[in-house]
């Protein structure tokens, strides 16, 4: 059984949580316990990079979730990176594709991401 | 389920010889016969079981009902005669197992050619009323439950290392540990007390197939004055006294039980 | 404990002096075999195959009070035990020594010359000779009174743990119960059947489902799973299915259901931990012209049904861009509309199915929404019984590789006798 590898950094553009292994009913509570501690500014964006999640359940999406509420609380936004197909075709199923936007990898995702002095 | 998937019944030796049916007593499983099986195979048709509850059966065929009493033990003897069709089997019951024979032939003598008890014990308790002396109080029966509890805790971890690891024997693998290490605990329990609590003194003398009574030279849980008692009150039994000591003649001496055996087998036919 | 402990009281041991340590050293060397046996701080005796004491050593005989002379030649190891132990001896130990050579760390009780007990953790093995065959059993006996009250307790409060876990159990398989219809109503026209398959009987599920009468003869049936197990998905369970029936009450267009359900339980579970379930739900309306049923149905972020048609052919019923209920504050539902004509049946399931591990493609690997149609496909033409009777069947084959509940429901239409004799 492999268990849930979390590794958490931070880029100009917010904070990236990296999660590598099975986001599970076991593990989530962990992932759920650290949004608190992000340091996450308004107009940031927190990415979650998922390349190395093999299983994600029910559990796993209630993380995605609940990062989504922290981010929005945090008048921030929020964006996947690296979703492996399965997690894809889950996040598809429950229609979450259309909340969560999604990138190829995360320097994508902060590529992507536009300061907000850009926004006037 | 099947008859044979729920006792893991096993047949082996000679195809069409005379039927040698092997029943396990308490505390073990079919592998009790090891050493005796090689020894009967070459003249006879070997059937050799599990108790439900015990070894490779099917757990899920132990009920509380059934086997509480040694009826359910002996409903299941029968049914494995009939499944297998075999005709008339010489049925060679170890310890409480060789209750179950004497009750299965009291019910269906056609079934049987005839009944080997070995190290058997109508009735493990004394009896003051009668003078008759099993060998033990009912405060011991409840000991030896107390050691099964005590073995309980240890017994998966204490057990399995060794037998798994045997490297010279490997043999012994799988279906030893099962037998001893995954005994389910309330099952052992109360096959304990079947085993120990029964009394069937009086069915012994509704036994009508020819019998053979093979007790130990020494036997610290049937001792000698047991036997005689079953040979007794069994019309027409033979008692032999193996040289063998201990409860378990199928281990200590298999050649001298297999002849016994073998020897009442064949006279039978 | 260290018996030798005589005769060496003036050795000058000052530290670092060489002379002294070779003294001490000296002094082990001089602590021979024989008295390490005898007073080895365990119990030690060799028994004949019959189990007549030939050898027995001193700390043994004096933790049970007895002669060496009352006791060699003339007693066998199962005299020492206790009658219960004596017993467990002869129908395990014995037989186990003499099947694999050794046997260890198993509790008895010896009887002390005086009646008291001991208990004790005995270890056998087999001394054989140059040819293989058994010559004597070796033993040693270890003092277990501190242990034995330790495993003792321990024993108590496993026993005391299993009972609640019963408990437990029970307690969860009549709250599952409560979840579930306790039967399915019967549809003029329609043939129902559903089976829930419970993964773990210590944890209460989130699956659920319900067909039930709407006015003007039509029908609400629905099936979901809400995320997580336990109590909090089991409060979760009640509410969304009773908020399911009531909102059908209130406005049976699907759609209109699921948005209900969705400000329900949005309401009430969100932030940290979000709460949320997959729905399908459907509204059942009797074709009376065409012998058959049109069905609507809504999905809230539910795999798709799965329809097999009278002819055999089957595939998914897809409704894309449906969302999962209970956390968005504007759900997106899709719907679609389907004729079931007579023959054809629709199934119902959650992803415990889909995501059962399966034995045959090895750990990791999902059974899969392929699989599923695969198999849905080898069942055309079918009729709702058969075809759960089916998946049981098939979740049967997968054992402990479903870690999660599973429910189905089907429904279909009967072909009208003369066809089905065909």
């Amino acid at each position: 059984m492999t268990e849930l590898t979390v590794r958490t950094r931070t880029t100009p553009a917010g904070p990236v949580i990296e999660l590598a292994g099975e986001l599970d009913h076991a593990s989530a509570p962990d992932v759920r316990a650290l949004l608190p501690g992000l340091a996450l500014g308004a107009g940031q964006q927190l990415v979650i990079d998922l390349s190395g999640i093999t299983v994600c359940d029910s559990s796993g999406i209630t993380v995605l979730l609940a990062a989504r509420n922290h981010a929005l609380a945090a008048r921030a936004g929020i964006a996947l990176a690296a979703v492996p197909a399965r997690v894809s075709r889950i996040i598809h199923i429950v229609g979450l594709d259309r909340v969560f936007p999604t990138y190829a990898t995360a320097r994508a995702a902060e590529a992507a991401w536009a300061p907000p002095s850009a926004h006037p | 389920m099947t008859v044979r998937g729920r006792n893991h019944v096993t047949v082996t030796g000679r195809d069409g010889g005379p039927v040698v049916m092997l029943a396990h007593g308490f505390g073990c499983d079919q592998n009790m016969w090891r050493l005796v099986v090689p020894l009967l195979e070459q003249d006879f048709t070997v059937v050799l079981f599990d108790h439900v509850g015990a070894g490779r059966s099917d757990l899920s065929a132990w009920s509380r009902e059934r086997y509480s009493s040694l009826e359910g033990y002996t409903e299941d003897v029968l049914e494995i005669c009939h499944e297998l069709a075999l005709g008339p089997v010489t049925f060679v019951g170890h310890s409480v197992s060789a209750m179950m024979g004497v009750l299965a032939a009291a019910r269906k003598p056609e079934a049987f050619a005839g009944l080997v008890l070995l190290a058997p014990s109508p009735c493990f308790v004394d009896d003051p009323a009668t003078g008759y002396r099993g060998g033990f109080s009912a405060e011991d029966i409840d000991e030896l439950l107390e050691s099964l509890d005590a073995n309980y805790l240890g017994w998966s971890g204490a057990m399995a290392p060794v037998i798994m690891g045997n490297p010279e024997r490997p043999e012994l693998g799988e279906e030893l540990t099962n037998s001893f290490c995954r005994t389910d605990p309330d099952i052992a329990r109360v096959f304990a007390r079947v085993t120990f609590l029964s009394d069937n003194r009086e069915d012994l003398a509704e036994v009508t197939v020819p019998t053979l009574v093979a007790q130990c030279s020494s036997d610290a849980i049937a001792p000698p004055e047991v036997g005689a008692f079953v040979q007794a009150r069994i019309p027409g039994s033979r008692l032999v006294t193996l040289n063998a000591t201990g409860h378990c003649p199928q281990l200590a001496a298999p050649e001298e039980t297999a002849a016994a055996i073998a020897d009442f087998a064949r006279a039978g036919h | 404990m260290c018996p030798a402990d005589g005769g060496d009281s003036g050795g000058d041991r000052a530290p670092g002096k060489q002379p002294g340590d070779d003294a001490a050293f000296a002094a082990l060397l001089e602590d021979s075999a024989e008295d390490l046996y005898e007073h080895a701080p365990c119990g030690y005796l060799s028994t004949l195959l019959d189990g007549t004491i030939a050898k027995i050593n001193t700390t043994l005989l004096d933790w049970l009070g007895h002669a060496r002379g009352d006791v060699v030649g003339r007693r066998t190891f199962s005299d020492l035990l206790t009658a219960g132990g004596r017993l467990y001896h002869e129908t395990h130990f014995a037989p186990l020594l003499r099947m694999q050579g050794e046997v260890s760390g198993i509790a008895l009780e010896l009887k002390a010359a005086d009646g008291s007990r001991l208990p004790v953790l005995v270890t056998s093995t087999v001394k054989t000779g140059g040819d293989g065959q058994p010559l004597l059993i070796r033993t040693t006996v270890f003092d277990a009174r501190d242990r034995r009250a330790y495993e003792t307790e321990l024993l108590r409060a496993r026993r005391e743990a299993e009972r609640e876990r019963e408990e437990l159990k029970r307690l969860n398989a009549t709250l599952q119960q409560t979840l579930l219809p306790p039967a399915l109503v019967s549809v003029p026209g329609l043939n129902v059947a559903a089976h829930y398959h419970i993964a773990s009987a210590d944890k209460v599920g989130g699956d659920f489902y319900d067909l039930f009468p709407l006015t003007d003869g039509t029908w609400g049936l629905f099936l979901g799973d809400v995320c997580g197990k336990g109590a909090t998905a089991a409060a979760i369970t009640s509410l969304a299915r009773y908020t399911l029936r009531a909102a059908a009450v209130y406005d049976p267009d699907p759609a209109a259901v699921l948005s209900n359900l969705n400000t329900v339980l949005n309401h009430e579970y969100n932030g940290t931990d979000p709460r949320f379930c997959t729905v399908v739900f459907g509204l059942l309306t009797p074709d009376a012209d065409r012998d058959g049923f049109r069905i609507t149905l809504a999905s809230g972020g539910h795999p798709p049904a799965l329809l097999i048609r009278a002819d055999g052919s089957a595939d998914f019923l897809p409704t894309p861009g449906g969302q999962l209920i209970g956390v968005l504050p504007d759900a997106h539902i899709a719907t679609t509309t389907v004729r079931l004509d007579p023959g054809d049946t629709l199934l119902l399931h959650t992803d415990g199915l889909t995501e059962a591990h399966t034995a045959q493609l090895g750990d990791g690997d999902r059974y899969g929404d392929e699989a599923l149609l695969d198999f849905v496909r080898a069942l055309g033409p079918t009729t709702a019984a058969h075809t759960v009777a089916a998946v049981r069947d098939l979740l049967d084959t997968f054992g402990t590789g479903v870690d999660d509940d599973t429910a189905v429901l089907a429904i279909s239409v009967p072909r009208p006798p003369s066809e089905e004799q065909q």
